[in-house]
């Protein structure tokens, strides 16, 4: 005690105070000219970042102060940087773990190619210009390793070049794809021409480009467009994609579809709602996403009395808060939401003015931004509700006898049981319709769309709800009541939970129409479509550069070879096959991803050449995806395969090559923000670090290698259009990233309108800029080369831009009232004709306008049998530090919080069979009864995990979290160069549950999917657990 | 192949990334900026080691923010109250955190902020979320507790120092001093909360093929340079005690600790409980409010509302 007592003595005087120095300014990670702002890309919800570097090491990552993402509310845009530098903002621990993501020792420097068989893990490291030739070329690449196979290289599948001839050939293609033109006659017009078609005899499937396929993970805003740039205005394909269908996709598509397209994406304004319901989400894992909502739920609750009910089988952190814990049992979301739509409609708690606005005019002057079509009559065929009536398919008396109501374009609505033609959009003659309508008129069995809903929900009683769900039907009459008892300012949010399933669409559907049943859009504390951004690609009267401009752009047709967005009927395959097509079409969505590589193997519609995936995984991220392993190793099947990664990953492992990528904190883009936030934003992601990949010369200029020294390289080594000289027009060029992403960072500080720009940067705010960059090498850096992207004008406005890492509008433009200031302002459909009236290409049956709870079900609609083998439902889920495939390196996160993953088991089902904590059991299911994969290469991974028993969960669902399981990824040895390189076995901790997940027995090389929205279903699958 | 061996090959050219090959670049052929590297360092006041560093000289580059840039931000108005408690002399101010439980989402975001603020090596966490289940299904919860350093006012931590490197600041903040420190561990078992944990000298990539950069800067706690590098496992703080100190580093210059900027859910708040118009005070006097054995009569600085 008293060397302690002496200790203090001693101490007193030495704590100096903090006048004088001790300002932020003297901590070296808080000096403006150590800090630089970007956009995190740890996960998609983009986060605003304020990145410190000490003596040129990235040395900490917080979220910036500027965005509205990451500070509630955010600074003034105004304020300096110097004084923004003591204010940190929020960021999540998967967030702040980047710097492990960037700095990984297992990280890519040069080109990879294989010295081995696909999947050998042996690799020897190439120069970049090697690799460019040998892929442009093609060849016998890979003679060396005695494989005298030829690979065909981008001069033999990009067949043509000259976009005249593209333009030529589509239309007259589509016209024979449609049945306008003939075959012969197609033949006889272009018969110069038809070996550069994929396939001759049906030229409707596009040019021989399309087998080149683009494959990308993640790639957002910025590189978004150049992907598609390159993939279609370059090379003339068809087919780019990103991951979405494994994501959340069906969400989207019920999203856009629900609004006539007008938005795919809304979140609760979750500021003022006073209830929400988080269903299959929530605001503190994941979504879009922790950082930007926590903050708005926690204080909501604590200060607003707000309350929140939570729908998941497990107790996740946010339903561990919620006032309300509805434990569903995976797979009948679409059941629950049609018990609360019946009791919603059965107890009149619903907007019945809102709803009964049948047109705009009634919609504004009720003071609604949006209205629907509710009350619009829909024809019954078959007893199913198929397309509107039009107002010229019915018939009235006039004065001169018979006479049509309206003409085509109006629908038509009953007034106090008259029929009225309504024009949806007009503005000045408010219609209010009767929503509950049931007759016929003019011959026409005709209902309102409401009336079709309300069938549809009071098929199911809330006793047979209460049976499928799990949830008690005095809960559900509570919740109900509990959502209809605030005015408008409840809302329902959803996410990947009840869409990741085959009736994925229907449920998402069902679910956002319990929103609209109140109709709270654009409402304070309803749901929102959020404050948009300014278009960094330019069209704007503001705008500075138009970078969609694409000189000498090829033309690109036929169908994606997943055949998304494109109508089976449309092509010569279905006159010659009719249903069933040999693989599902996706009319109603994009991004198919699970599809990409079956198709691409399959032939279906066509056969691939080159797949070039880009910062994805399908092996590890997709269900079922190891199914994909016998596919990507043998070059017979997938005949190039170039990946394009940070590292050896599970899927990259089985490439030709291995193009080394820069990670979000070396390179650029423009990422757009979520709808959670109500204020306008332009994010920016700069490069904040050092670039870890080698430094190349690509037609003389100096860079690291990326997906974009790829994209210069290749366009400029074959003479195509879109990159080089004069890219984007006269007087521009694309010869480095830069010359790209200032261009459209300069877009952004001129705003949209004209005049709507941003001041300039002070000579103190230039002094800085430059000084944060002194750590970046000249290849990445070099002011008057950055200068000479853009005009000198516009360079004050653009390091303004980049200084604060974006542009934000001010908190106070988040509202107008009691609205948001952003509105959606549109018609929401909910009877929707363009589902309704179009049939599945297997089952030829047609989908319903209307959400119904079909059940799970494979492609051919067969019901998923229960199967007493596999007793349990596997879900999977996410913790807060951890991303689905590419954290593992995180070891102050993902690596560091815990151990492993575990396989969550209900305690009284664990009891009753005799699992307790720790057991060590296989994962089994009838898609992968084994319960392991083989690697194709000798090796076999064992899908094994610890039990642990827990009361959060719903009985007979067994729950594995996403982020462990991992067999590359720096966990297993490889050899590069003759060295043999260790991999770090605490990488391959835990089980990745995606490979036990069902595959679509039909064609069993693919998980089963949502034949709508096309999401992969994750939460389908029966599984047993298998004592070790 | 050993570990040992593969750490070889990147500097001379492997195909695993190397920074240093571009900070070596970098500095060779930089124009831009290289004088600005030089005063990088080195430029802070030391915070209770009783020395100064070596280049206090350097000034400031920026005022000190007394009001604050955004209207209604909690943050903002912390950093205020922060201010105004650094305009105080040292004995005045007594530094304390409110960590509102029903707020906080378990989203370990303040565990991974210190780490990364502190450079902590693995085995070293100043501030881990502890969670437990309660009920059984259906009426089932989670109750989350986030658990950094009390900074009681009577630490039992410090009476069995035997060479008085532990001690309680003016300010109440609980401090190690690391060149005293000889490593004995009695601290760590005596504190009753489990905050304090001993620096093995271990890094996070110690069986990866490279110990990269970011695990190689320094961090600064108590104002001062601590270096860490595998060439030298005995520089302290390895072989030390450590514990959180409330981030006096950042404190010192104004900025609010890091768990406290970062936490996602609001939940935790920092300032001087000897300032009534505080956030912590007017938090701190709630009735919901409870500290941890306060039984003990240990008479934390850490308040939690329930």
């Amino acid at each position: 005690m008293l060397a302690g007592a002496a200790a203090i003595a001693r101490r007193t005087e030495a704590a100096a105070g903090y006048a004088g120095e001790s300002v932020a300014g003297n901590y070296i990670l808080a000096r403006p000219e150590n800090i630089i702002y970007s956009t995190c890309l740890q996960c998609h919800v983009d986060c605003q970042i304020k990145a410190k570097t000490w003596d040129g090491v990235l040395a900490k990552l917080c979220g910036n102060p500027y965005s509205p993402q990451n500070y509630l509310p955010h600074l003034a845009y105004d304020t300096a940087p110097a004084a923004a530098a003591a204010a940190d903002g929020k960021l999540c621990a998967k967030g702040q773990a980047g710097i492990q993501t960037y700095s990984d020792p297992y990280r890519l420097r040069r080109v990879l190619k294989r010295a081995g068989p696909r999947g050998s893990d042996k690799w020897k490291s190439i120069p970049f210009d090697q690799f460019i030739d040998e892929v442009v070329r093609g060849g016998a690449l890979f003679s060396e390793s005695g494989d005298k196979r030829h690979y065909p290289g981008f001069e033999e599948v990009i067949a043509v070049r000259d976009p005249a001839i593209s333009r030529q050939l589509a239309d007259d293609a589509a016209r024979v794809g449609r049945g306008e033109m003939t075959l012969g006659a197609f033949k006889a017009a272009h018969k110069a021409h038809l070996d550069k078609l994929v396939d001759p005899e049906h030229p409707d499937l596009g040019l021989k480009n399309n087998q080149f396929v683009f494959d990308a993970g993640r790639i957002e805003h910025g590189r978004k467009e150049l992907m598609k740039r390159f993939t279609k205005g370059t090379l003339g394909s068809v087919n780019c994609f990103e991951h979405t269908s494994i994501c959340e996709q069906s969400h989207h598509i019920a999203y856009s579809q629900l609004s006539g397209h007008a938005t795919h994406h809304m979140k609760p304004d979750l500021a003022n709602a006073r209830f929400v319901i988080f269903w299959g989400t929530g605001a503190f894992t994941a979504n879009f996403g922790l950082v930007p909502m926590a903050e708005k739920v926690t204080t909501g609750k604590v200060d607003r009395g707000m309350k929140t009910c939570v729908v998941d089988p497990r107790l996740s952190n946010d339903a561990a808060k919620a006032d309300w814990w509805l434990p569903v049992r995976p797979g009948t979301d679409a059941v629950l939401a049609m018990g609360f739509i019946r009791w919603m409609l059965e107890n009149k708690r619903y907007d019945a003015s809102y709803l009964s606005n049948s047109n705009k005019a009634a919609a504004a002057l009720g003071g609604e931004p949006t209205w629907t079509n509710a009350t619009h009559l829909v024809k019954i065929e078959d007893g199913q509700g198929r397309r509107l009536l039009r107002a010229s398919e019915v018939t009235v008396d006039g004065p001169n006898g018979r006479r049509p109501l309206g003409g085509p374009d109006e629908v038509v609505v009953m007034v106090a049981g008259s029929p009225v033609a309504v024009n949806p959009e007009d503005e000045s003659s408010p219609v209010k319709g009767d929503l509950f309508v049931s007759t016929t008129l003019s011959r026409h069995e005709v209902k309102s769309a409401l009336q079709l809903v309300r069938e549809k929900a009071m098929a199911f009683s809330l006793e047979e709800v209460g049976k499928t769900t799990g949830v008690s039907p005095e809960l559900i009459e509570r919740m109900a009541l509990e959502f209809t008892s605030h005015g408008k300012r409840a809302a329902v949010e959803l996410y990947r939970g009840p869409v990741q399933h085959t009736d994925g669409y229907y449920a998402g559907t069902a679910i956002i129409l319990l929103n609209l049943l109140i109709g709270n859009p654009d409402h304070k504390g309803g749901i929102v479509k959020g404050g948009g951004h300014w278009h960094e690609s330019g069209g704007k009267p503001g705008s500075v550069y138009d970078l969609k401009a694409h000189p000498n752009a090829m033309k690109v047709f036929g169908p994606p070879i997943t055949r998304e967005k494109a109508h089976y009927e449309d092509f010569t395959l279905f006159r010659e096959n009719g249903y069933p097509a040999a693989r599902p079409w996706y009319p109603f969505s994009g991004n198919v991803y699970q599809e990409v590589i079956p198709s691409f193997v399959q032939g279906y519609p066509y056969h691939g050449k080159i797949l070039f995936l880009h910062k994805g995984t399908p092996v590890l991220s997709t269900p079922a995806g190891n199914t994909l392993i016998e596919l990507l190793k043998d070059p017979d099947k997938v005949p190039l395969f170039i990946a394009c990664d940070i590292i050896v990953g599970e899927t990259s492992m089985y490439a030709d090559y291995i193009l080394p990528d820069l990670t979000y904190l070396e390179r650029w883009g423009t990422p757009h923000v979520t709808p959670d936030v109500l204020t306008k934003t332009s994010k920016v992601r700069q490069p904040v670090a050092r670039p870890l990949t080698e430094e190349v010369e690509v037609d003389g200029e100096l860079m690291p290698i990326s997906l974009e020294a790829f994209m210069i390289a290749l366009a400029k080594k074959m003479g195509l259009s879109g990159f080089g000289r004069e890219a984007f027009g006269p007087g521009t060029s694309f010869h480095r990233p830069e010359d790209f992403f200032l261009k459209a960072i300069a877009n952004i500080a001129f705003g949209d309108k004209k005049g709507e720009t941003v001041p300039d940067a002070s000579v103190e705010e230039l002094k800085q800029f430059k000084a944060a960059r002194r750590h970046l090498p000249p290849s990445v850096f070099d002011e008057d080369r950055w200068k000479k992207a853009v005009k000198p004008a516009e360079w004050p406005k653009l390091v303004y831009v980049l200084n604060r890492g974006g542009r934000f509008a001010p908190p106070s433009t988040a509202y107008e009232g009691e609205l948001a200031h952003k509105k959606l302002g549109k018609m929401w459909h909910i009877f929707v004709q363009q589902v309704a009236e179009r049939k599945s290409s297997i089952t030829g049956r047609y989908f319903s306008g209307v959400p119904v709870a079909p059940g799970q079900r494979d492609c051919k609609g067969k019901a998923l049998a229960r199967d007493t083998r596999y007793p349990f439902t596997l879900i999977t889920y996410k913790e807060p530090f951890g991303g689905h495939s590419r954290t593992i390196s995180n070891y102050w996160g993902n690596l560091g919080l815990v151990d492993t993953n575990y396989i969550l088991v209900n305690a009284a089902d664990a009891k009753k069979r005799g699992l307790r904590k720790g057991d060590v059991v296989r994962l089994v299911s009838a898609s992968n009864p084994q319960g392991r994969v083989d690697l194709g290469n000798g090796s076999v991974v064992q899908i094994t995990g610890a039990v642990r028993p827990v009361e959060g969960l719903a009985p007979g669902t067994v729950a594995v979290s996403g982020h462990f399981g991992h067999w590359a990824y720096g966990s297993r040895d490889i050899t590069v160069d003759g060295h043999l390189v260790r991999g770090e076995k605490r990488r391959a901790a835990g089980l990745n549950p995606n490979t036990a997940m069902a595959v679509d027995p039909n064609l069993e090389d693919v998980c089963l999917t949502d034949p709508i929205g096309a999401s992969a279903s994750f939460f389908d699958t029966s599984v047993d657990l298998v004592p070790v | 192949m050993s570990s040992q061996e593969d750490r070889s090959t990147p500097e001379s050219g492997g195909i695993f990334a190397s920074r240093r090959s571009f900070l070596k670049r970098a500095l060779a052929g930089a124009t831009v900026g290289s004088s600005a590297l030089l005063h990088a360092r080195g430029a802070m006041a030391t915070i209770g080691a009783g020395e100064k560093a070596g280049s206090t000289a350097e000034p400031a580059s920026i005022a000190p923010s007394p009001e604050a840039f955004a209207e209604g931000n909690a943050l903002e108005r912390m950093r205020v109250d922060l201010h105004r408690a650094m305009q105080k002399p040292v004995a005045d101010r007594r530094w304390g955190m409110v960590i509102d439980l029903r707020k906080c989402i378990n989203c370990r975001a303040c565990t991974v902020s210190c780490v990364a603020e502190n450079a902590l090596p693995p085995g070293v966490v100043y501030r881990p979320v502890m969670s437990e289940e309660i009920g059984s299904f259906p009426n089932v919860r989670m109750k989350f507790l986030p658990r950094p350093c009390m900074q009681c006012e009577n630490p039992p931590c410090v009476p069995p120092c035997p060479v008085g490197a532990t001690y309680k600041r003016p300010d109440g903040v609980v401090v190690v001093d690391y060149e005293q420190c000889i490593g004995c561990r009695y601290c760590i078992s005596s504190c009753p909360y489990g905050a304090r944990s001993f620096d093995f000298s271990e890094f996070h990539e110690e069986h990866a093929p490279r110990i990269t950069d970011y695990e190689t800067r320094p961090n600064y706690e108590y104002g001062r340079e601590h270096k860490r590098v595998p060439e030298n496992r005995t520089a302290s703080p390895m072989g030390n005690a450590r514990k959180c100190h409330f981030c006096l580093h950042r404190v010192h210059a104004g900025i609010l600790p890091g768990c406290v900027t970062t936490c996602l859910g609001g939940a935790t708040s920092f300032g001087d409980l000897n300032d009534p118009d505080s956030l912590v005070s007017r938090l701190s006097a709630s009735e919901h409010v409870t500290r941890l054995k306060s039984e003990l009569g240990t008479s934390p600085k850490v308040y939690y509302l329930t």
